[in-house]
């Protein structure tokens, strides 16, 4: 497991990186409106409403965005987090179940990245 | 106008062939306004304690070798000034090493990470003498200068959670120095490097915590060595994807 | 008082000639402010894992029509859902702070024949590419652009 851990290192490496960049650059838009603005109602009414959204979700370039920015907005962070998850608990002293606690991390990131697919092509 | 004021060290003693674990000794002993930690001790070896053990040498923070934890922080005695600290000095050995005596650690572990980084210029042939010397213009320098500054004074491994959690990791002094020699023009290792690099100490171990370049006394930024390691193994991992390897056992 | 390290850590292959006192930690691990910083920064790892599931769940919802998209948003006017936004937006903006210090000095002198732009530029670049995308989700998800 080790080793196996060792070889896909690359990837993860570079999931983790992409999900620090593009997750953070990203996520304070989504939090600001999804998150925060829209329940607390300080939107416009139909800002966030089904039709509005499923109408730039329909459109031919605009939809394409909208699902791969959506895409990379659900699957970058969960690797970043799988990622720094399995590094704070090292640092907690987890260093010898580590063999056993990354593969599980590491899953939950990518089953989660494989329904992200799922959900924006379905849209 | 002698000014001398107290101060008092508490100071981590171990003798393997009495102590079961370490202990701590308390010396009180006059100070003067512009001592350095590193004269502190020598004054308790000279005239307090002969049986205390520390490693010193040059007095001016080039040989590497007076490092030692004070009030939890790794320094460089011969350079930490002694006005900078209270009326209570703590002094310990090197944290994540093991030791040996006193405040004398075991090097060997460490000296073992740095030859698994092949630290020498690596070429598949010389040049010969003839052909004159290898070229090298300062931007090329510029690459590589501040990786080369390092002192190997292991504070780096004293401050680095991941040394202390993972006895494997290669660890910042080893890996900012095999980044070294990947970067300088005349190398030609860095795929035996990169192997080094991502094998049982992978470098991909380190999780940003940048404690290392914090105490860097020679400012070599090993954080920064590190990091750039990465992406340069990760792109070389994808060209070996595309392209065969070349060279690199 | 200091915590024990690995107890090999940074050990030799070979044992010495002398028993060795085991490896300890820095007596200031955990709690000096740079290392409590930097263990927040690896915890952030769990908040974007649980943003990334909670905006799977999202995006889920809107593709299965506009009864369940009503549903998920009524659950994220909840006030634990706000707190828990709120709180995944301090984190993300930490890490941001964080990570674009880093992230200048991490860039190789040269790939190849590229070389990066000048550290404190990458820097700026880094945020205005942050405030920018942030104003156009803003202002496409807020409903400013029709």
């Amino acid at each position: 497991m080790k080793h196996l851990l060792l070889k896909l290192e690359p990837i993860i490496w570079l999931l983790f990186g992409g999900g620090i960049l593009v997750g953070t650059l990203l996520l304070p838009g989504y939090l600001l409106t999804v998150g925060l603005a829209g329940p607390l109602g300080w939107l416009p009414e139909d800002a966030l409403s089904w039709e509005r959204l499923h109408g730039m979700v329909s459109h031919p370039i605009g939809g394409l965005l909208f699902r791969v920015v959506l895409l990379a907005l659900i699957a970058l962070p969960l690797w970043k987090g799988a990622h720094h998850l399995r590094h704070f608990l090292i640092d907690m002293g987890g260093g010898a179940r580590d063999a056993a606690v990354a593969p599980l991390l590491y899953l939950v990131a990518a089953a989660g990245s494989l329904a992200a697919i799922a959900a924006v092509v379905r849209l | 106008m002698n000014e001398h004021r107290k101060k008092t060290f508490v100071v981590t003693r171990f003798d393997p062939d009495k102590d079961q674990v370490p202990k701590t000794q308390t010396y009180e002993i006059p100070v003067r306004p512009e001592w350095k930690v590193l004269d502190a001790l020598n004054f308790i070896k000279d005239e307090v304690d002969a049986t205390l053990s520390h490693r010193w040498s040059c007095r001016m923070a080039v040989c590497g070798s007076c490092g030692m934890m004070v009030n939890g922080e790794p320094k460089l005695t011969c350079s930490t000034a002694l006005s900078d600290y209270g009326d209570v000095v703590e002094i310990s050995p090197l944290s994540n090493f093991p030791v040996i005596r006193d405040l004398v650690v075991e090097m060997d572990g460490f000296m073992e990470k740095f030859k698994s980084v092949k630290p020498w210029i690596i070429r598949a042939k010389e040049k010969a003498p003839e052909e004159g010397t290898y070229r090298q213009s300062p931007e090329e320098l510029d690459a590589f200068k501040q990786f080369s500054m390092c002192i190997n004074c292991m504070l780096c491994y004293a401050a680095c959670p991941v040394v202390a959690q993972e006895p494997d990791f290669l660890g910042p002094a080893a890996a900012a120095l095999g980044h070294r020699y990947n970067m300088d023009s005349r190398d030609e290792g860095a795929d035996e490097r990169n192997q080094v690099f991502r094998g049982d100490g992978t470098i991909f171990g380190c999780s940003y915590a940048n404690e290392c370049s914090e105490v860097c006394p020679k400012n070599v930024d090993p954080a920064a060595a590190i990091n750039q390691a990465k992406l340069l193994a990760v792109v070389d991992w994808a060209k070996g994807l595309v392209l065969p390897h070349k060279g690199g056992k | 008082m200091a915590q024990p390290a690995h107890p090999h850590a940074m050990a030799p292959s070979r044992p010495g000639r002398t028993r060795t006192a085991p490896p300890m930690k820095p007596g200031t691990w955990p709690t000096s402010p740079r290392y409590l910083t930097y263990l927040a920064f690896d915890f952030t790892g769990l908040v974007y894992l649980l943003v990334g599931l909670v905006a799977l769940r999202a995006a889920w919802a809107l593709g299965s029509g506009p009864e369940a998209w009503a549903r998920l948003q009524a659950q994220f006017a909840n006030p634990l859902y706000v707190a828990f936004h709120a709180l995944t937006l301090a984190a993300v903006i930490f890490v941001g702070v964080r990570f674009f210090r880093l992230f200048p000095k991490a860039q190789p002198a040269r790939i190849g024949p590229a070389k990066p732009p000048p550290r404190p530029v990458l820097h700026a670049m880094l945020y205005a590419a942050w405030i920018g995308i942030t104003a156009g989700l803003v202002a496409v998800l807020g409903g400013i652009i029709p």
